[in-house]
């Protein structure tokens, strides 16, 4: 019985509902933790928790969620549990369980009476009709609570009962498919956790409005939640496959620090498959030093290139170009130049750039396409900070007599940085990693023997074009263009060292480093920029 | 400079005329206000459009020198607009258009040629919301200076030991200290200007204003954002000030104008100047009826 309730205001907030609520939160979660680890095979199904097989304990949880589930919204029904309940639990609650039950219906029709639309037709529309009324038609603290309670029920007792088991195989008819139990029954539970948690996150509150925004927060906080997991194992799966490849006869002082000019040299970390070159047959280790470089010199040439293109037309179609038919063609044309295919810039680089400027694959005409594509993005996020700077600022500076450009330069471009920054580094996030455009303008021997040393070849003249730079004029490698061809060709070369696959996990894990430095830099400047501009 | 103004004069498109009986009301009201000294800007006829509305009917004015002129009317009668003509900051829309003339000493600042980075030099302007930049206080102060050139404190001018920091921080100093804002951030005038209260902030565009050093500031209801506090302390400010500039005050606080105010001139509803003359006069004892109404809370 409730023993909070002495004020309307805190009408709602009952202990015994918590109580049993939380607790099913609980068991939600970690049941929804466990399905997932079993349906990536970290534990497999048919190992025993206290005598009893990994599916089994799901289904007892199933079991004891729908038990705790109902108990809530029947004892709130009839006024044991003081609640907060609306009429009905709504029209859309009703839908989506219709929904469900229509889908079980139909799946299990199809199984036992047969493939055609009269046969499994009607079962699955008094299945949905079911679902929807008992969903609908009651108060809302029933409706929210026993439809889920008995999906839970249903699942949860047809698994201890060992109707489901792992070796239980749903053959699909309607589409010829095979769906093993040790994967399908995780995954059913899984669902039919967040619908527990939403009932139990409903009722925890005491339904009405309070308990629709916890059984929302609760869905939210779980799409999150997986979405997070999934950016996890990504990156855990890749530093898994590649940190072995990385480590490759690393060492914390094997390596030397050379101090410059002074002859000074100490012990450092060496890791020699970043610090080696590919190709040559007198390294122990085959590292991806050129290709590192390579890839720092794309980024570097492409936002040398791109951003002061890219902030100038901003503030030209910002602050001086009349708003109107032009500027929204303009708008119109970068937005698609972003979304264009990047193998398409790599063509253009192709057929234009290379026969004009190199006369075949060179780092240079691969700085150009990169910066190309940058352009459009560097573009559309200054326009959008520059429109984002108070009109205040304008104003105040025109009425001290300051003309449009020294505002622009001293006002609005400071102040429009911090989102310019934020642009360029979600674009060299994206050409650090591009691979296509690459392929066509840029790549050479796919396993070099020496990095490209672009900084010692700038070559001064007294006749035009006076800097030649040989090395931008030349192919290199870049990470992704070397993971694409160590995949790709299958074996590699010194296969007594690395098969081809431990050379490509490694180059994948130092690609996501070097992006991630990049980030790391782009972030840090644009923090630097957004203090100047605040806590000065 | 002045493709947006029309030569012509009035055209049929007064929708906003309410009735020639108010068109009287103009004639007579301010057409006798007798000022001692000299006026500092004269308007004439002057008229502003925003697209076909017009905005600002048929002003004559002149505004004297050293004294604080105050403009009060209801939402909407058009006062901020014609502030916002006396130094030209209209052109930034682009829909506005203006015809008639104001002469700025003597001289028509409409009339074609306008170096318009000289004249707002000349006829400061405070706006109603504070808007400083997002710099430090000090650098709030120089940069009107800086941009214009009177000030060199870059790089450049450093390494070679010739730049001005001493004459900055001479003129921060005077700045402030002319604004009553010196005592309070002498200490942390490096900090980010918007750390400043409301108040503060509104008296560190004024003194910004007056670091490029006008001859006329103009004033867009510089008080109605702030607490009666720093209300006061903008008021006494604005008093101040009149010792030695033309200050032209737009409010809507009625007592306000007659606090500070040498003379008052009322708009009403339509962009027409109802009256104009010592605010004392337009306080006590106003000319037209519709004035007595609006100071009276009659309407408006």
């Amino acid at each position: 019985m409730s023993n909070a309730a002495d004020t309307e205001l805190r009408a709602g907030y009952t202990t015994l509902g918590r109580q049993v609520a939380l607790p099913v939160l609980g068991l939600a979660f970690l049941t929804f933790l466990a399905t997932w680890v079993t349906t990536f095979q970290w534990i497999d199904e048919s190992r025993t928790v206290l005598g009893l097989t990994v599916l089994t304990v799901f289904g007892v949880a199933l079991l004891l969620m729908a038990a705790g589930v109902a108990g809530i919204g029947v004892l709130s029904r009839f006024g044991y549990i003081d609640t907060t309940p609306s009429p009905t639990a709504g029209l859309p609650v009703g839908i989506v369980f219709g929904t469900l039950w229509a889908a079980i219906g139909m799946a299990v029709s199809f199984q036992y009476l047969g493939n055609t639309v009269l046969s499994w037709g009607p079962v699955a529309l008094v299945m949905g009709a079911v679902g929807l009324l008992t969903a609908t038609l009651p108060r809302e603290d029933i409706g929210s609570t026993v439809p889920s309670a008995l999906l839970l029920a249903v699942l949860g007792g047809l698994i201890v009962a060992g109707v489901f088991d792992a070796s239980w195989v749903y053959e699909a008819e309607w589409t010829g498919a095979i769906f093993p139990g040790s994967e399908l029954i995780p995954l059913l539970v899984s669902g039919a956790t967040l619908l527990g948690a939403w009932s139990a996150g409903k009722a925890k509150e005491g339904f009405g409005a309070q308990g629709r925004e916890a059984g929302a927060f609760y869905i939210i906080a779980t799409v999150v939640f997986s979405m997070l997991s999934v950016l996890a194992l990504l990156i855990w799966f890749i530093v898994k496959n590649g940190l072995d490849t990385f480590l490759t006869g690393a060492s914390l002082t094997g390596g030397h620090l050379n101090v410059p000019f002074t002859g000074l040299s100490f012990p450092f970390v060496e890791v020699p498959f970043v610090t080696n070159v590919t190709g040559s047959l007198f390294v122990e280790t085959p590292g991806v030093m050129p290709a590192v470089v390579g890839t720092l010199w794309l980024v570097f040439g492409a936002v040398l290139f791109a951003v002061p293109l890219g902030v100038g037309a901003a503030v030209f179609l910002t602050e001086y170009a009349e708003q109107g038919r032009f500027t929204q063609v303009v708008e119109v044309a970068t937005n698609g130049l972003w979304s264009t295919p990047s193998i398409v810039f790599g063509l253009f680089g192709l057929a234009f750039l290379v026969p004009r400027i190199s006369g075949g694959n060179s780092i240079f005409v691969g700085q150009l396409v990169l910066g190309f594509m940058l352009l459009p993005l560097v573009l559309i996020t200054s326009r959008e900070s520059i429109k984002s700077v108070p009109d205040e600022y304008r104003d105040a500076s025109a009425a001290l007599g300051v003309s449009k450009w020294q505002t622009i330069r001293s006002v609005v471009i400071p102040a429009a940085m911090p989102g310019t920054i934020t642009g360029v580094i979600l674009g060299v996030g994206r050409i650090a990693g591009e691979t296509a455009p690459l392929l066509l303008v840029f790549g050479g021997a796919p396993y070099p023997s020496a990095s490209p040393n672009v900084v010692g070849q700038f070559s001064f003249s007294t006749e035009p074009p006076f800097i030649t730079n040989q090395a931008l004029l030349e192919p290199a490698s870049a990470l992704p263009y070397q993971l694409y061809s160590t995949i790709t060709a299958g074996v590699f070369p010194r296969p007594e060292i690395y098969s081809n696959q431990e050379f490509g996990w490694g180059t994948a894990l130092v690609l996501l480093l070097v992006v991630l430095g990049l980030y790391a830099i782009g972030v840090a400047s644009r923090l630097y920029f957004r203090r100047k501009l605040h806590y000065e | 400079m002045s493709s947006n103004r029309q030569i012509d004069t009035d055209g049929t498109d007064s929708q906003l005329t309410t009735a020639g009986e108010s068109e009287e009301t103009v004639e007579d009201a301010w057409s006798d206000y007798q000022y001692p000294g000299e006026a500092k800007l004269s308007v004439e006829d002057l008229d502003v459009y925003y697209g076909d509305e017009r905005a600002i009917k048929r002003v004559t004015m002149d505004i004297p020198e050293e004294s604080v002129t105050a403009l009060i009317g209801p939402s909407g009668c058009g006062k901020s607009t014609f502030l916002r003509s006396l130094n030209r900051m209209n052109d930034r829309i682009s829909s506005a258009r203006v015809e008639g003339s104001v002469e700025f000493d003597g001289e028509d600042i409409y009339g074609g040629h306008t170096n318009l980075v000289e004249l707002r030099k000349r006829v400061g302007m405070v706006f109603q919301a504070p808007n400083p930049f997002p710099k430090s206080i000090k650098d709030n102060i120089s940069y009107g200076p800086r941009k214009h050139g009177d000030l060199d404190t870059s790089l450049l001018s450093r390494l070679i030991g010739r730049d001005d920091r001493e004459s900055e921080m001479a003129l921060v100093e005077r700045c402030l200290k002319q604004a009553a804002l010196w005592d309070e951030v002498k200490d942390r005038l490096d900090d980010n200007a918007l750390g400043l209260s409301g108040g503060q902030q509104q008296r560190l565009c004024i003194a910004r204003c007056l670091a490029v050093d006008p001859d006329v500031i103009l004033m867009d209801e510089p008080a109605s954002a702030l607490d009666p506090i720093a209300t006061a302390k903008i008021e006494d400010l604005i008093e101040q000030l009149a010792e030695e500039y033309t200050v032209v005050v737009v409010t809507h606080n009625m007592q306000q104008a007659a606090r500070i105010s040498d003379q008052t001139a009322v708009f009403l509803t339509g962009g027409e100047l109802v009256e104009y003359d010592r605010t004392e006069k337009i306080f006590e004892d106003p000319e037209s009826q519709r004035v007595d109404d609006y100071i009276t809370g009659k309407f408006g």
